[in-house]
């Protein structure tokens, strides 16, 4: 399958579509912001509840809407519409005696209609981007990006191993509540 | 006693120190400085307690100290100022009394009156002033102020003249005089004029200069041109002469755009077509492509339209054309397809307009087979883009001709009967079709080269959902914009066409509920948050509708009060249609007049561009503005908002019993003692009511058609939210000022006419109903509300206790058989019988009314009038969830239970999702 020219990001001055509620913003200067967590928020939640088998609580939404960072949590567009969206974060890496962290994508989804046009890839690529960029500045404790994938998954374990080199970490057993099999590995990649 | 005190106009005037304390009070005025004004004013008073001009001068800063208080916001102060304005009218009435011939007090009696919007009144008051003192230029200015803004164009022009000949050196002054004899209607002598005013000019001096003054003035003069009558037999001698002067206003012109269009439509308008499509091409390279204007213009000058055509093809809105006006024959249609579409035609030349695209297609014969390549070429290409408005942009396409015109104009099909019978909707249909297989199996167009993004099958599905909308297919568009939602569920689009299909489909509460899901992913959108509220209030809940409106205005006040304020007329007609179905009329009607009080509004808001524009010479628009104010109350909001007026105080009316449900919750909600006052409140008002409450009204409605509104304007919503003040006048006398309105403003509307017969007939004017009988016959002779009112008047007639005066009954008696052709009543129902049963699309409310006639006349059984509707199967014309419900309320109460059954088993064919019947 061909690639689709997909547009990321929360803003991105190539897209006018995407840009509409930032042009919208001179309505009310004061609600923007919390509107458009809110409507992140929505949006998220849609892909999210299309895209996968664990359904997250509000509370997920709402720290996503508060904390997100527009490098590290984005959206995919095509031609104006939400596709596929990645959230990761900065987190310590535990018991690590100096200090370091690591990038940890929490979730990463495109709608079923659209996969299998390098989306997804195109979404990991940019966090990696952004580390590349920011790795002597704003990410210089991060030594690594790590994720959890379910034990059956191949799909997934394939993607992140074949295509951008993350190695198969310990088997995490019982991670999941709901779903069967409920254990999953992790994967990382050393960043340096 | 007044002998004693001197008296400007009297030939007494004040003392020296007391004079320059007068000249200190009018200063003080002048720049709003109230207080030290009154302290002077109160000064020469304490020793001249009946000067007359101090005595007015003292009213009118009390005036203006009452104004800003009622601006105020507090309940308090408000009051005050009410009590302030009616000192005020006391001591200006006083003063004037007192010195009846100086003309200050005249002045300020008219200002007086002008600060309430009392012009009429005013007008005269600046006459008496100006007896007294003729050269008074302020007077004057101010006078013809109110005379163009009351539109006595004559007073206007004879005020201008005096104007002028005081001060023959001002420019405003040429230009006033001017404009005022050219809305009098003769454009030749206001050429004359602004030529000797170009005479009166140096050579080479700033007028004669290219600039944005001089360049509006020159065009001002060149319409005028056109509009003269000119000295050649057939009528055109202006526009040629407007033609010619072009060519010499060319250089001063900075308004390129509007010197090539005026040339264009001159040009056309004397057949010079060759020269007008040279025209045409100028106006292209400019960048004009995309305006459908300069497209009709090409058209008739490429099939040489008379004069009327062009007219008319020069006023056309939006997208239309020529080919959008009227039926073409083939020999045109290849003279235009060879201008558009051809190898040298405008779709080569100008390969990246859309506009052209679009208009080839228009042209070209629904029914060949390069229609359907041309069409298919577009859609992909929309589709694979993702072009939501693609189905409203197609729809332009389903023309027909318009029953109305018999055959000389054209309309869009709006029906879904006639949508679904037309070739361009079939055609789209079987396209749609084709490529929904095509692309959910291999990804690709029927045609197949390449591939297709996945949003490509999604807007298919999307634009095969609408087609099902259009022909009234609920059920299954409803399936198809399910698939879209599963597919992408960001896209707020899906969610809206999901609500409208459950609305029309009969599930107003699930449509509202879904819509509100589409809201909560864009949250910025002023749009779809707009639609969800209108839904909201359309499914009966207000609050919900509140809450999200509330979203997108300002966080101080209520929602309501800044919502007035914007003038924001589509939520107060939704809101006010709510009321009126929850049977709340009062407070409905204070909704509708809402309404009508922004119309006044815009009204008033002319009044400071009379000054404005000609300082500023932009007198092409501002004649615009004019004519634009002229039309004010036929524009479709106001329309609805009287037509529902008058529905209500009709209804109520006729059914007295219908407010005391209205009432009682009212009272419920108060205290005993609030109770009681605003029983006691009512009850006055009632009696107000009877005796003349409503002839105040009248008079203040006639001054200029606005009242008090403006001044009182942002707590005009707040004194009377329950609409008891409303409910208190004069019903008739109510409906019968909107009905008149509409009648004069809307007169092409049937239903403006089916209002001011129902209004008529309740006042006992037979001859008027008759009138509007007639007006309604000449509009369309077919229509329901026609019929039902013919038989309404036909048992008037019979069943009235007086007759009216003798001329009246004669013209009666002569002109009312012809509505009915000559027939008596029965044969005219039974003709309509025949023609019901003989045309299966005739329109349910037709067949409905047809029904009612045949049961109130006893021309048939109850079974024949349920037939009626029922053999139609509901498969006819006008067939929406409000004309079902009307027929089913007829078929319940005379079909009982069975015709009911029967009826209801249709409805549930036709709208699948139906709750609440």
């Amino acid at each position: 399958m061909g690639k689709l020219s997909v547009d990321f990001g929360m803003i991105n001055s190539d897209n006018i579509e995407q840009l509409q509620p930032y042009l919208c913003s001179y309505i009310i200067t004061k609600k923007t912001n919390e509107n458009a967590q809110q409507q992140q928020q929505q949006q998220l939640k849609k892909i999210n509840q299309a895209c996968f088998p664990v359904a997250y609580g509000d509370s997920f939404y709402r720290d996503m809407a508060k904390k997100s960072d527009e490098n590290l949590c984005k959206f995919a567009y095509y031609s104006g519409l939400a596709i596929g969206a990645i959230c990761t974060r900065v987190e310590p890496i535990p018991d690590d005696p100096n200090g370091r962290s690591r990038l940890y994508i929490m979730t990463i989804g495109v709608l079923a209609a659209y996969r299998n046009h390098g989306i997804g890839s195109k979404m990991v690529e940019s966090i990696m981007e952004y580390y590349e960029n920011e790795k002597d500045g704003k990410l210089s404790t991060v030594d690594e990006i790590m994720v959890h994938t379910q034990t059956s998954n191949v799909d997934a374990m394939k993607f992140y191993m074949d295509r951008f080199g993350f190695e198969k970490g310990e088997l995490v057993e019982n991670y999941y509540k709901r779903i069967d099999p409920p254990h999953c590995y992790i994967l990382r990649k050393k960043l340096r | 006693m007044s002998s004693d005190n001197p008296q400007q106009g009297q030939g007494r005037p004040l003392p020296k120190k007391e004079q320059d304390l007068f000249k200190n009070v009018v200063k003080f005025y002048e720049s709003k400085n109230y207080k030290k004004g009154m302290k002077n004013a109160d000064q020469i008073l304490k020793r001249f307690p009946n000067h007359g001009e101090t005595l007015c001068m003292k009213g009118l800063i009390l005036n203006g100290m009452a104004i800003s208080a009622v601006g105020g916001s507090k309940d308090k102060k408000r009051e005050e100022g009410e009590e302030m304005k009616k000192e005020a009218v006391e001591l200006v009435k006083r003063g004037l009394m007192m010195d009846m011939r100086s003309h200050v007090c005249w002045h300020v009696y008219g200002l007086l009156h002008r600060s309430s919007q009392n012009y009429t009144e005013a007008i005269k008051a600046y006459k008496q002033a100006l007896r007294i003192d003729e050269e008074n230029l302020q007077i004057l200015r101010d006078m013809s102020l109110l005379q163009i803004q009351m539109r006595d164009l004559i007073g206007f022009k004879e005020t201008r003249l005096r104007i002028l000949t005081l001060r023959p050196s001002s420019k405003v002054h040429w230009l006033s005089y001017a404009l005022s004899v050219h809305v009098n209607g003769d454009a030749e002598a206001a050429v004359g004029i602004l030529d000797s005013y170009f005479g009166t000019l140096e050579e080479g001096c700033e007028e004669f200069q290219k600039n944005f003054e001089s360049s509006e003035l020159a065009l001002y003069k060149n319409q005028l041109l056109s509009e003269t009558k000119g000295e050649d037999e057939d009528g055109l001698g202006g526009v040629k002469k407007a033609l010619e002067h072009l060519d010499e206003i060319e250089n001063v012109v900075v308004d390129q755009t509007g010197w090539l269009k005026a040339k264009l439509s001159y040009q056309l308008q004397l057949g010079k077509f060759e020269d007008a499509k040279d025209t045409v091409f100028i106006l292209f390279e400019r960048g004009l492509t995309e305006e459908h204007r300069v497209h009709g213009a090409y058209m008739c000058a490429l099939l040489k339209c008379d004069r009327a055509t062009c007219l008319e093809v020069e006023k056309m809105k939006g997208t239309g054309t020529l080919v959008t006006l009227r039926p073409i024959s083939e020999e045109e249609r290849n003279i235009l397809l060879d201008a558009y579409g051809s190898k040298h035609g405008l779709s080569k030349l100008y390969p990246r307009s859309n506009g052209i695209k679009r208009i080839h297609i228009t042209i070209l014969p629904t029914n060949g087979e390069e229609f359907k390549t041309a069409i298919d070429k577009y859609c992909q290409k929309q589709i694979t883009k993702g072009v939501p408005s693609l189905g409203a942009d197609l729809s332009s396409l389903y023309l027909m001709e318009d029953s109305l015109s018999s055959g000389s104009r054209l309309m869009l099909a709006a029906d879904p009967l006639d949508v679904k019978a037309h070739p361009v909707h079939v055609l789209l249909v079987d396209l749609i079709e084709a490529y929904i297989t095509s692309l959910s199996s291999n990804n690709s167009f029927p045609s197949g080269d390449g591939e297709c993004p996945p949003s490509a099958l999604l807007w298919a599905w999307y634009l095969r959902s609408i087609l099902h909308e259009q022909v009234a297919e609920y059920a299954q568009g409803i399936t198809l914009i399910n698939k879209c939602i599963d597919h992408t569920p960001t896209a707020v689009d899906f969610y809206e066409l999901k609500a409208r299909l459950l609305e029309a489909g009969g599930d107003i509460q699930q449509a509202a509920d879904v819509i509100d899901a589409g809201r909560d992913l864009d949250h910025q959108d002023r749009y779809i948050n707009n639609q969800t509220t209108k839904t909201f209030l359309r499914a009966g809940r207000d609050e919900d509708a509140k809450k999200r409106i509330a979203l997108f205005t300002r966080e101080q006040g209520t929602p309501e009060q800044y919502l007035y304020d914007m003038q924001c007329a589509w939520y107060e007609l939704e809101l006010a249609d709510l009321l009126r179905r929850k049977g709340e009329f009062g407070r409905s009607l204070r909704k509708y007049m809402a309404v009508v009080k922004h119309y006044e509004d815009y009204h008033e808001d002319q009044f400071d561009f009379h000054s404005y524009c000609i300082r500023k010479v932009t007198m092409r628009a501002y004649c615009d503005l004019l004519r634009f104010e002229d039309d004010l109350w036929g524009l479709p909001n106001y329309g609805r908002a009287a037509e529902e007026i008058v529905k209500i105080y009709l209804y109520i009316h006729d059914n007295p019993s219908a407010l005391e449900s209205d009432a009682e919750p009212d009272y419920s909600k108060m205290t005993p003692a609030e109770r009681k006052k605003a029983k006691n409140m009512a009850r006055k008002k009632k009696n107000a009511a009877g005796k003349g409450g409503s002839k105040s009204d009248t008079k203040s409605n006639s001054n200029g058609g606005s009242g008090n509104v403006k001044k009182s304007k942002p707590h005009a919503i707040d004194e009377d939210p329950s609409g008891k003040e409303l409910l208190a006048l004069n019903y008739l006398d109510e409906a019968k000022k909107y009905a008149a309105i509409l009648a004069r403003h809307s007169p092409k509307s049937v239903s403006s006419w089916a209002l001011q017969y129902d209004v008529s007939v309740r006042r006992g004017k037979m001859l008027m109903g008759l009138q509007s009988l007639f007006k309604m016959k000449s509009i369309d002779s077919n229509c329901h509300q026609l019929f039902s009112r013919v038989v309404d008047f036909s048992r008037r007639l019979e069943s009235r206790s007086s007759k009216c005066h003798d001329t009246s009954e004669e013209i009666i008696s002569a002109e009312f058989p012809k509505l009915m052709g000559g027939k008596t009543l029965s044969e005219f129902v039974n003709s309509a019988i025949e023609r019901v049963k003989s045309d299966a699309a005739t329109d349910l409310p037709m067949r409905t009314a047809v029904a009612k006639a045949i049961v109130t006349l006893g021309e048939g059984s109850a079974p024949d009038s349920l037939s009626v509707i029922l053999d139609s199967k509901l498969n006819c014309r006008c067939v929406n969830v409000d004309s079902c419900r009307e027929a089913l309320e007829f078929i319940a109460s005379v079909g009982g239970d069975s015709g009911k059954g029967q009826f209801q088993a249709l409805l549930v064919t036709k709208f699948p999702f139906l709750k609440d019947f």
